[in-house]
């Protein structure tokens, strides 16, 4: 490695950090095809630096998205009891189904979600509801300070079990595929349980870190984090993460759609040709 | 207010994770770039180490190799979600939120399970 692919990496890296934090999703899409196809890294290290990229974001991100009252803590500690579930089930499960069946339903999962998408892109919050039993047992009502509108904007969260069955698949993705969850995550909860945009991605991001910490020791162990290369990587995922949370909140809820929007399909592209055979 | 010193203990303890790992990987590259990876600043020369073998790492460590350097930045902040679960555990319970700190203590053990089950 020369110091000039050293910078390269970093600069796509602070890409991806930008990018992974407004879209609330980890990065790895951006970051894993190019070190295998320009970098010519070997994918086994590739996936292990994917899983730095991604707490890197969620770290990096999450401390400012915290602090501004962005991040749902509630709906995010709850949802985790579904996917960190959901990851051990996937990797439990994983000698038992079809890997290429996953990537095709998944794929047409998130296409189907991206055509929600493009039906919401005009909306800036999403409509007001009274809270149902369940979210008020759970004291699931919040709100956040939006400083594009300049006003506190509440919400409160729709269908919250089918939102976290949708976690708990997200859960069994992530520890089944590896790759996706982020962008689940995000489609669960903007889509299925109608939370505000940036809620859904700054809360995603909050979640994205702690849902891969847990396989992380695993690739360490298994010797798939090369030092030389995930130190660069890391580093500019931070610096892109830092400045992508500093723009969140300053930009409109219909602006992060537009971002995520691109990430969804990318995503959902890559897993239908992965099931096809394709794919990086 | 009590749920705003609660999310600053949060904020903080992800900004030292994520500093503590930044200056840490940034030290060893700067350190590698000058003496080269292997070479342990003080002390006897180690065998070389693989990038991607994080084993032996306190005494390398000790002799200020800058891989391990390096890759014990790479470990503080793989540590940095785990710590911060384990912070609003904490959170919950002084906020006397004991449905939420029973919920954050169950994702740890999840945590924790899957961690001893996948290995």
């Amino acid at each position: 490695m020369t110091l000039g692919s050293d910078f390269a990496i970093f600069a796509v890296s602070a890409g991806a950090g930008l990018l992974g934090a407004l879209a609330g999703v980890g990065g790895g899409i951006l970051v894993v095809p190019v070190l295998t196809v320009f970098f010519g890294i070997d994918i086994r290290l590739a996936v292990g630096v994917s899983i730095v990229s991604v707490i890197a974001t969620s770290s990096g991100a999450a401390s400012a998205y915290v602090r501004d009252r962005m991040t749902d803590m509630r709906v995010g500690m709850f949802l985790e009891l579904a996917t960190t579930t959901g990851a051990v089930a996937g990797a439990l499960l994983a000698v038992l189904v079809s890997a290429s069946f996953l990537y095709l339903l998944f794929g047409c999962v998130l296409l189907l979600s991206a055509g929600m998408q493009l039906m919401r892109l005009g909306e800036e919050t999403p409509p007001e509801t009274s809270p149902s039993p369940l979210a008020t047992a759970l004291r699931l009502s919040s709100s956040y300070p939006d400083r594009r509108l300049g006003r506190e904007i509440c919400y409160v969260p729709r269908r919250i079990p089918l939102g976290f069955g949708l976690m708990w698949i997200a859960g069994v993705v992530s520890g089944l595929l590896g790759i996706g969850s982020g962008v689940l995550k995000v489609v669960a909860m903007d889509g299925v349980m109608r939370l505000p945009m940036k809620v859904s991605s700054a809360t995603s991001n909050f979640m994205i870190g702690v849902t891969a910490a847990a396989s992380a020791g695993i690739y360490l162990g298994r010797g798939q984090v090369d030092a030389r290369i995930a130190g660069p990587v890391a580093l500019g995922v931070l610096l892109g993460a830092l400045i992508g949370a500093r723009l969140l909140n300053r930009i409109s809820n219909r602006s992060v759609r537009l971002v995520f929007l691109p990430v969804l399909l990318a995503v959902a592209l890559e897993m239908v040709a992965r099931s096809l055979g394709y794919g990086l | 207010m009590k749920q705003h010193r609660f999310r600053l203990a949060i904020s903080t303890v992800l900004a030292v994770g994520v500093g503590a790992s930044a200056v840490l990987i940034g030290l060893g590259f700067v350190a590698a770039l000058l003496v080269g990876w292997q070479t342990a600043i003080l002390g006897g020369a180690h065998d070389s180490v693989a990038a991607t073998d994080f084993g032996n790492l306190l005494p390398r460590l000790e002799s200020l190799q800058p891989l391990a350097i390096s890759q014990f930045g790479l470990i503080v902040l793989l540590a940095t979600p785990v710590m911060r679960v384990a912070t609003s555990a904490v959170g919950f319970a002084l906020e006397g939120d004991r449905l939420y700190a029973a919920i954050t203590l169950a994702v740890l053990a999840v945590l924790l399970a899957s961690i001893l089950l996948l290995h």
